[in-house]
């Protein structure tokens, strides 16, 4: 239907001294064909009359146009400031809409008739472009509400998956803590152990090597041979003296002392009080106890 | 100096003219072609040039036009300044809702932000409207296409009730006070 028609002509040159392009005016031109729909229902009476009109317009049209043209221009005009020549064309804009009355379309019911169908027709297809766009547009809301709702779910169930796995993260932490606790404790308490059995055996070397029973001096003292062989059998060796102590210091702590019999070989405990490993009691001086070494 | 008045000629029945200005004639020819497919009710003549004024021989056949379109392509300083040197031989009649400045390219990066400034000060200066125009696209041009139709359809004197003076009077640009500041800073 659109006939479109694209003429173009460049003028030769009305100011030589411009490039020829400067001065280029085109033209496109469109012949569209004029739909006037409405025409054909209205009768002949009623299209005279509304030709009639259009004259009539048109010909004040073309008596207000050469009023324009011969008007004199005003010098002034030119010199003007911009906005107060708009102020001046809205002032009488606005007078002439103050004073307008608003008036028929046509005095002819036919005519008003037609135009108000057209009119209608046209509101019509407007609304319905309307209603489609607007159907397209909540079917677009409803799926990317689906979309979200979806998405939603989604992201709950990634929530929930991620806190559980905190949980059993923090569970499991809590474990591998008290686990550790304990493994330290245990090893510490080998460790001590295994300081401790080193200890003794050290002390129980020395003691084997530097003070040995009575008994074994067999060189001396053989006139009274007769008498430590009678004690020396159940004398106790000082490696059993310092555990008797020891054991008691431990067992009964409110209660340390041991009793001194004659299995004790007075030397021994002689030593043991003069450099200060054990003590006599404050009233009985049979009984002595290990020092507080701790 | 002639210049195009807006009143000197009759108009014609069911027809708008349109006058597209830009220096670069790329985005005018493409813009034009796209409004003489527009559906429309009139008859619409776009006419094109670089440049204002007009050759005087054309003057007898060159119809009334109802819109002059100036077209700016922010990249280029030149047509800025084609633009301004244009608009003096415009009639000060047709500032009074008969002049459109539309604006190409202002998303580029390229583009200095003083450049956008001084047009805008330039079209709120002449009481103008200003459009956006993607040039890129096909949608781009039709919007635009689309706009200037109505624009045009308002001055030519096909929309009742409504005339050029009292849409531009809605539509004109106007200069941030923000950017009015920062000039002063």
């Amino acid at each position: 239907m659109h006939e479109s028609l694209l003429k173009q002509w460049s003028s030769d040159g009305v100011q030589q001294e411009n490039v020829q392009s400067l001065d280029k005016e085109s033209e496109v031109e469109e012949a569209a064909p004029f739909n006037v729909p409405f025409y054909t229902e209205c009768s002949e009476a009623a299209q005279a009359e509304l030709i009639n009109q259009c004259e009539g317009q048109f010909a004040q049209l073309e008596m207000l146009q050469n009023q324009i043209i011969f008007a004199e221009p005003d010098p002034d005009e030119s010199t003007q400031e911009l906005s107060v020549n708009r102020l001046t064309a809205v002032a009488a804009e606005l007078k002439q809409w103050q004073t307008m009355q608003p008036e028929l379309l046509s005095p002819n019911s036919e005519v008003l008739l037609a135009v108000g169908a057209e009119e209608l027709q046209k509101l019509n297809s407007q609304l319905e472009l309307v209603f489609s766009c607007s159907q397209a547009k909540r079917d677009k809301l409803r799926e990317s509400l689906k979309r979200e709702q979806k998405w939603l779910e989604e992201k709950k169930e990634v929530f929930r998956a991620a806190t559980e796995h905190v949980a059993n993260q923090r569970l499991e932490n809590e474990r591998l803590s008290e686990n550790r606790v304990l493994r330290d404790t245990k090893k510490k308490i080998q460790k001590m152990k295994d300081y401790q059995d080193r200890l003794m055996e050290t002390l129980a070397d020395i003691l084997e090597e530097h003070f040995p029973l009575p008994t074994m001096e067999t060189s001396v003292n053989k006139k009274k041979k007769n008498i430590p062989q009678d004690l020396n059998q159940d004398l106790l060796s000082l490696n059993e003296i310092l555990e008797l102590l020891m054991n008691k210091t431990l067992d009964t702590p409110h209660d340390p002392y041991v009793r001194i019999d004659e299995t004790f070989w007075p030397p021994y405990t002689e030593m043991l009080l003069r450099y200060g490993i054990a003590l006599r009691h404050p009233e009985d001086c049979f009984k002595i106890r290990l020092e507080a070494f701790y | 100096m002639s210049l195009l008045k807006p009143f000197s000629k009759l108009p014609e029945l069911n027809t708008a003219n349109i006058l597209l200005v830009e220096n670069e004639e790329q985005f005018q020819q493409i813009l034009a072609e796209t409004i003489v497919l527009l559906k429309k009710n009139v008859n619409v003549n776009v006419r094109l040039a670089r440049s204002l004024p007009l050759p005087i021989e054309n003057e007898k056949f060159r119809p009334r036009i109802d819109l002059v379109v100036f077209i700016i392509n922010l990249t280029s300083e030149l047509s800025y300044q084609s633009a301004e040197v244009s608009l003096k031989f415009l009639d000060p009649d047709y500032f009074l809702g008969k002049v459109c400045f539309l604006v190409t390219n202002a998303r580029n990066a390229s583009v200095p932000p003083e450049r956008l400034i001084s047009v805008r000060k330039l079209v709120a200066s002449l009481h103008c409207p200003l459009l956006f125009a993607e040039d890129q696209m096909t949608d781009g041009v039709n919007t635009a296409a689309h706009r200037l139709l109505a624009i045009l359809k308002v001055t030519s004197g096909h929309v009742p009730m409504a005339t050029g003076l009292y849409l531009s009077s809605l539509t004109r640009c106007t200069v941030p006070s923000d950017i009015d500041q920062q000039n002063f800073d």
